[in-house]
Order: C-alpha cells, then structure tokens, then sequence
C-alpha cells in the first residue's frame, strides 16, 4: 500500500484530531501568552525580607526625614519618616523618587574625563592625580558652585578652598541667599526661619511654602493642623503673588501682586500698621516711618500694585488683630528675589514685634562647624552668583582657574542661561561631581561622581525657612551601585595628599564629631515632642547627650529651639528707601513644582505621569495667561506663542487661566533639559534663559523674579 | 489505473489505518514529547537533603520562616544555614563534599544560593502566606521531607516559569471549594 493522496490526508487528519486530545495547542496557546508578558524591560518585584531603614533626602531641599523600605536589602520605596520633624511621615516627589533615582539611565557611573570633545572612563586614582596637579597650578584661584552648602559636605569643599587660599564658594540660587544678605543688610545675626506651627496669621509673600520653598513638607503638615477637617481653623493664610499656585490654591485668600511689586506691597500694609501706631526700637525707626508715609501710600501701593486699597487694609486689620501673625517673603519659583524684597516683607515683622517670638521669624544659630576655616552658610549664601558669574562672562572679574560644581547645575539652573554657559566657558578646568549627566557636567573636563543620598553618610542641616536648628543624619542603606565616591570623602583623602590636611579622613568621622558638639549644647532628640512644641511653651524632653550618634542612626532628628539673640537689628531703610519697583507690561511668573525635580535631578521619571498638560502637553510648554492678558496680545486657548528675553526665545503654547493676574505670563519651571536622560531631554524649555538678570537698586544684588518678557 | 485501483480496494481501511496511526502518533508526541521539548531540567545548585535536616527534628517552619511583619520570607539565607554550618567539614562522603561545596562556594563568600523555587507566583500574585498557614504545607508543595535529593526543576521554555507553579484555575477552585472570595482583588492588587 503505498501513501496516495487520501492516505495521506488521512494520516495529517489523524495526527490533527489526536492533537486536540494532547496539551500542545492548549498548553502552547497559555505559555504564549504569558511569554507576552515576560519583556526584559517590565520592573520585577524584588524577592526578600521587607525590612525598613531611615535617612533623609538630599534630593530635596526640604529636607524631609525619609523611611526607606527594602526587599532583600535593595531598597524599593521612600515614604515620609513619621517620626522626623520635617516630615512627619510626609514625602516630596524628590524625596520619594531618591529610589527609582538610584537606578536613573542618566547616572554618571564612574568616573570621567573629556578629552577630544568625548568622555572616557577614568580610575579614581587618575582622577585624583589630574585634579592635584590642575589644583598645584591653580594656586587660590580655585572657585565652587555647590547646591548644598548648608551640610558638612559643604563644610568640607568650603574648607578646602579656604586652605587653597579661595574664598570663591557660590551657592545655588534659592531663597536663603536673598535672606542671608537682606538679614545681613538689617543688621541681623544668625539664619532666618518662620514659625508656621505657631502662628495664626500667616501672610506669604510671593514665597511658594507647600511647593519648593523652605521646609514644604514640614509647612504642608503645619497648614494641615492648622485647618482640621471639620473643624475651625486655628490660623488664616493669605498668600500674595503674580499666580495662584500650589501655595496660593490652599491658602484662604489670594491677593495677585506682581513679583516685582511684593516690596511695594508690604510697605503699603506698613503703612497702615503704622497708622495703626506699630513701632519698633530699630535705630532706624524714624527714616523708615518717614519713607513709608511719604512713598507707600494706599493710593501710590495700588496705583502701583493693582490691589484694591480696602484689600490692603484689610489684609494690615488681619495682622494687626491677629495674636501670632506671621509676615513670609519669598518668590513664586524659589529664586530670583532681591534682598531688598526680602528686606520690606521682613521689616512687618520687626514692626509688629514678631522677631524670635512664637509663630514669628526667627533667627537660627548657625551649626558649630567642625571643618576649621569653612565659611558659615550665610555667609556663602549672601554671595551673588548670578552677579559673579555675568562678570566672569563679561571680563570684569578674572575667571577661576579649578572650578568645582557640586550638588549644582548652573548651566541650567541660573537665569539668561547662555550668559552663565558663557561664563562656565571661560574656566580652563571645570570639574563635576554630579551623580547624573545633567547641562553642566557635559561641559566639564571631569566628572567625579557623587554617590546617590542612599549609597553615602552625608546630613541635613536646618534646612533654609525652618524655625529650629536641626541636624539629621543621612547613611549609607546600600554600597554603591556604580563608581562613585562620596564627594566630601574624596575632597578630604586629595586634601590630605595635597598636605592641605581639613581635619577628618572621612566624612563619617567629622559627621561623629560634630554630632559629640551638638550633644554638649543646648538641643534635644525630636521624638515625642517637636521642637514647634517647644517653642510654644512645652517643656524640652530630656535626653542621653552620650546617646546621640546612635539617635542619629535611627532615623532621629537633633533639633534645637534656641534663637540669636539680636542687637542693632534695622529696617534697613536706606536700602527700602533705594528700591525701585519695576514696572513691566507684561512679567514671567516662574512655577517650580517639586514633581519637576531640581536642576541637579532632571525631571524624575516616576513623576512623569503627575505632570499635568497645562504645564507640558506634545513636547510643547504651555505658560498660562489670564483672559484679559490673553485678549491684549491676540492669544486665546492653544494659541502658539514665542516668549523673548534678554537671553533668547521660548517657543510655548497658550493655556487660558483665571490663576494669573493680569499682566502676567506663568511659565512651568523644570523643562528644556538638554542633558539627563529620554526622560528629561526634549520636553518643553527652560524659561530660566529668557529671565533678564538685573540689578537690585539698594542692594546691587542681581535679581530675576519678574522679569519683562515680551510676546512674538 | 491499476495502482490506483488497488489503493481503491484497501480505500477506507488504509485511509482509517492511516488516521489511527496520526492519531497514536499525535498522542504519542502530545504527551511524551512535547514535554519533553518544552520543559528543560535544571538541577539545585546544591544537593540540599530534607530528609536529613526533617530527621534532625527541623519542620518546615524552621528553615522557611515569616517575618515579625507576617511576611513569608520563603527560602533561608546563606547566613541562616551558615548559622549551622559555618565551616568546611573536611569529609569525604556525598552529603559532606557538598556541606563543603555550600561553604566554600556560598556561606564564606557572603553570597546567596540561587536557589531554584519551584512555585514562584507571577509578580502579578499576591500571595499571602499567612493567610494559608491552616493548611499543611503539603497541601500546595511536593512532600521533600523524605527526599534525600531535591526533585528536578523543570523550566518552561516559553513562559520562564517553573513546571509546577500552581495554575490561576487551582487558586480558584480551591477558594471556591472553601468559601473564599474568587474576586480579582483578592490576589491581584
């Protein structure tokens, strides 16, 4: 029988029917689809013990207290550390991503150097060699950028530029320089802070409080209690500012002052405080009343201003009437604000008597350092960057020779952005210690890696706006994933072959010293009670000086209440009386909302999904105008806009919001990365180079909140 | 056309023969070989001996542990079996070349045994442990107590999943055989 056609037919018949009685087409069809489902790039859960560590973030600049959980030792998710002061158990986006930033595509993983216009990987050895030798030739003519120059990292880098002879250490732009030099220029000694906790009538100025301003978390928790649910609230807020942002949403009133008119407007409310017969024994007492009556009348604020002069009064009632009231000048984007703004929020303050009192401002002692010859933080921090580095890009000032960047990313961060990239051209030797590849690393000739928040012992330091002193501990959770140093253990071990020895081989050992000084004064350990407690009156909870390293370690926070007692503190009305507000037709409002990250961090990816379309929708920025703005200039919803500056253009689109004040264009802050990773490239603009750096009349500080721009 | 006319004549019967033998043949592979193919077989990196270790009066709970938080941390560290055997024994039978084979190549090291887990639930499970510890562990996993060797782990070559992870439909018909809700949030969070 041979195998014809049918035969044939019938055996694949066979052979077809008895399969349907086996696994295969059943079994195949079940693992096909999960094999769907197995793609390399899908996040595995990690296996292993869950177990729970603390530290705090570094990432975020308020400091928050963060409770790590770890699965099989590898962290896996930041929460807020319900025992720590500043948090409470609440988080920011950036203290929350300090995980998933672990693992970001854009860390920088081992050491680097540019050459031929291209990065190579380098030993840390050959790394150290090279920055020894271009530090020998520099001599003193070594400058440092640094975002964090409140902790003992920072007291590190500045003490090595002390022992080189430099004293060319620059903060990052933010709130607490323009505080430092406005307390600075009053007269005042010591760290400004605002006791929030305490007051039942707070009046923000301009100061975005529960976004990126100060403390935010630690304000959040105390707005929080504050206004219980269900229940009559203990404190009113009223926020001042060109936008209604996360601050001005939450408070109970909202009063649209332009950034540039903030000065002027709580000179207008001195005016009727004055009125009222507020006083004050500042030296200056007189010129100050005297510029006030005759400059910031209700008529001249609201010609000038736009508020209402009955809304202006009303707000001086409020504060006069109030038993705690609580005056917070800041900026709507954190930064960019003169001294001299600060100075006029600050000066209803000194008039109503709420300075170191509960619910008031009060002045902080700086931390004992325990680097000799590192700078305090405000004294670093009442240098001006932005004026430094405009003259280093304009030949007035010589250009250092080394200049380190630490925790910073000024080629992005700081305003007509290609002035300072011009500027950052102009030093021969730039070198980064950034964990991620962010504007400013790419143009440096080396970088030096950070380790990330949870792979090194670092602390945070009474971060800026806090009403207490506070030191927490930051420990290293797990050994560095990549290449990377501590930064502040690198710089102490090239020190020490440079025979420029600062004292400590580790940053763990000064970290031990300086919590044995802060045990000897006159702090406790923040567990059951806050120091906000304290300074309402609550009893200072004893506590085992011997014992505080090991608080440290678990997560605790030292924290101490006592204020800078102040002599010869003014108005500085010399300063007020040489301000000239502005006047623009139409100002930037800059929003700088945590999930947006930091310049330093890029855009965290797992925050991607939080931003809104009316901040970033196809690629495209979209700014936000009220109705009447929007009409003036031809623009309605969806409109294409391009925004120009002193620095260049922003192409954005128009999004229609009744949130602006008139006369005001409100731009996301956070985008038009041109460095980081797929998740922060190619996404909207960075408004920061169109904001026209000025000078402060009075203060001859450089100024960027609310500069003019115009509409193309 | 005489050729044709003799397949004619065995016709039906040979094209049935011919079905038949498709058929045995389909179950043939369907059943034998087609496991074969589809599962490879891996063995434990080491010969770890229940028998042994259940003869020393250890029970499961010994060595697969919860965790303070009611958390079932599954399989024992290389610390927690290093607890018992911290050093080399020097012997020369099976059991203590491969005693010695756990801690020169793991336990002294630091490094954890990849061990191979026959029922890891997909990431999309949660499964609760401490909501199943009134049943005995034997009711879900193969009784090693009395093996002397552990059984082979059998990996789906497609899917990447070990042959005897329990199946969504075994989880289903066992809580409706007690009671227990079938709801999806029940397992997938």
């Amino acid at each position: 029988m041979g195998l014809d056609r049918r035969a044939f037919i019938g055996l694949v018949a066979g052979g077809a029917v008895g399969t349907l009685f086996t696994p295969i087409p059943w079994k195949l069809a079940d693992d096909a689809a999960i094999w769907t489902q197995n793609w390399p790039w899908i996040p595995r859960v990690p296996r292993g013990e869950v177990t729970f560590a603390t530290t705090a973030s570094k990432l975020c600049p308020s400091g928050t207290g963060l409770k790590v959980a770890l699965a099989g030792g590898k962290p896996i998710m930041a929460y807020g550390n319900p025992e720590h002061p500043l948090s409470q158990g609440g988080v920011s986006p950036i203290g929350a991503s300090e995980v998933y930033m672990l693992y970001s595509p854009s860390r920088v993983r081992t050491p680097m150097r540019k050459t031929g216009g291209k990065f190579e990987p380098i030993t840390w050895e050959q790394a150290q060699t090279e920055l020894m030798a271009k530090c020998k030739a520099a001599g003193n003519k070594v400058a440092c950028i640094s975002g964090d120059v409140g902790g003992t990292a920072g007291e590190a880098l500045s003490a090595f530029l002390a022992k080189v002879g430099s004293a060319a250490m620059y903060a990052m732009p933010g709130e607490a320089g323009p505080a430092a030099a406005g307390f600075k220029l009053m007269g005042g000694q010591g760290r400004v802070g605002f006791d929030i906790d305490n007051a039942d009538c707070v009046l923000i100025l301009g100061a975005d409080i529960f976004e990126g301003s100060g403390v935010s978390v630690r304000n959040r928790k105390a707005f929080c209690a504050s206004h219980p649910l269900g229940k009559e609230q203990s404190a009113k807020f009223a926020y001042a500012g060109p936008v209604r942002n996360h601050t001005g949403a939450v408070c109970d009133a909202w009063i649209p002052v332009a950034s540039a008119h903030l000065g002027a407007f709580a000179l207008g409310i001195a005016w009727h405080l004055l009125k009222a017969g507020a006083t004050s024994d500042a030296a200056d007492m007189a010129d100050f009343k005297k510029l006030v009556e005759s400059g910031y009348s209700p008529d001249k604020v609201s010609k000038l201003t736009g508020v209402d002069p009955e809304v202006l009064a009303g707000i001086a009632k409020n504060l006069a009437a109030a038993k705690a009231p609580l005056v917070i000048p800041g900026s709507e984007m954190g930064q960019g604000m003169g001294p001299g703004s600060f100075i006029a929020g600050m000066s209803l303050n000194l008039l109503m008597g709420r300075l170191n009192k509960p619910g008031g401002a009060v002045a902080l002692p700086e931390l004992p350092a325990v680097f000799p010859g590192a700078e305090t933080p405000s004294e670093i921090l009442a240098r001006d960057i932005v004026g430094y580095l405009k003259n280093v890009g304009e030949d007035k000032t010589a250009a250092p020779e080394v200049l380190f960047v630490y925790a910073a990313n000024p080629a992005y961060g700081l305003p007509e952005a290609a002035a300072m990239a011009k500027a950052l051209e102009k030093v021969p030797f730039k070198v980064s210690f950034a964990s991620f590849m962010d504007e400013t690393a790419a143009m440096c000739d080396l970088i030096l890696p950070n380790s990330l928040t949870l792979e090194r012992y670092d602390d945070v330091a009474t971060p800026y706006g806090s009403a207490f002193c506070s030191l927490t501990l930051v420990k290293p959770l797990i050994a560095p994933i990549f290449d990377t140093k501590t930064t502040a253990d690198f710089i102490l071990d090239t020190a020490k072959k440079m025979n420029l020895a600062l004292g400590h081989d580790s940053l763990e050992k000064a970290l031990k010293e300086k919590a044995a000084v802060l045990a000897k004064s006159d702090g406790f350990v923040a567990k059951d009670v806050m120091p906000w407690q304290v300074m309402a009156g609550k009893d200072k909870p004893a506590y085992d000086p011997a014992g505080l390293w090991k608080d440290l370690q678990a997560g605790l926070a030292w924290v101490k209440v006592g204020q800078v007692a102040q002599t010869g503190l003014s108005f500085a009305a010399k300063v007020l009386a040489a301000l000239k507000p502005a006047q623009a037709e139409l100002s930037l409002a800059g929003m700088a909302p945590q999930r947006a990250g930091t310049p330093a961090t890029g855009l965290p990816a797992q925050c991607l999904t939080a931003i809104p379309d009316t901040d970033l929708k196809d690629g495209a920025s979209i700014v936000r105008l009220n109705a009447a703005t929007a009409k003036k200039y031809g623009l309605s919803q969806g409109s294409s806009l391009t925004l120009s500056g002193a620095g260049g253009a922003c192409p954005a689109k128009a999004h229609i919001s009744e949130n602006v004040m008139t006369g005001v264009v409100a731009v996301p802050m956070g985008f038009g990365h041109t460095a980081f990773d797929a998740f922060s490239k190619g996404k909207g603009d960075n408004f920061l180079k169109i904001m026209t750096a000025s000078v402060e009349d009075g203060t001859g500080v450089t100024v960027w909140a609310g500069s003019e721009v115009k509409i193309a | 056309m005489e050729e044709r006319q003799s397949n004619k004549a065995g016709g039906v019967g040979g094209v049935v023969l011919l079905f038949l033998v498709g058929f045995v043949g389909a179950l043939v592979v369907g059943w034998w070989v087609f496991p074969q193919v589809l599962f490879s077989q891996k063995t434990q990196p080491i010969r770890f001996s229940h028998k042994v270790h259940a003869e020393q009066g250890l029970d499961c709970e010994s060595c697969h542990t919860f965790a303070k938080t009611g958390q079932f941390l599954g399989l024992p560290s290389t610390a927690s079996c290093a607890e018992c055997h911290p050093d080399e024994t020097g012997g020369t039978t099976d059991d203590e070349k491969e005693i010695d084979k756990f801690v020169t190549q793991y336990a002294k090291p630091g490094i954890e045994v990849p061990w191979l887990v026959y029922q890891y639930q997909p990431d999309n499970v949660f499964f609760s442990h401490a909501a199943h510890t009134g049943f005995e562990c034997t009711t879900c996993h193969p009784d090693v107590a009395n093996m002397d060797s552990p059984p082979p782990y059998h990996e789906n070559r497609l899917s990447g999943y070990s042959k005897q992870t329990m199946k969504m439909w075994e989880c289903e018909r066992c809580h409706a055989s007690m009671g227990t809700s079938n709801a999806c949030y029940v397992c997938h969070k």
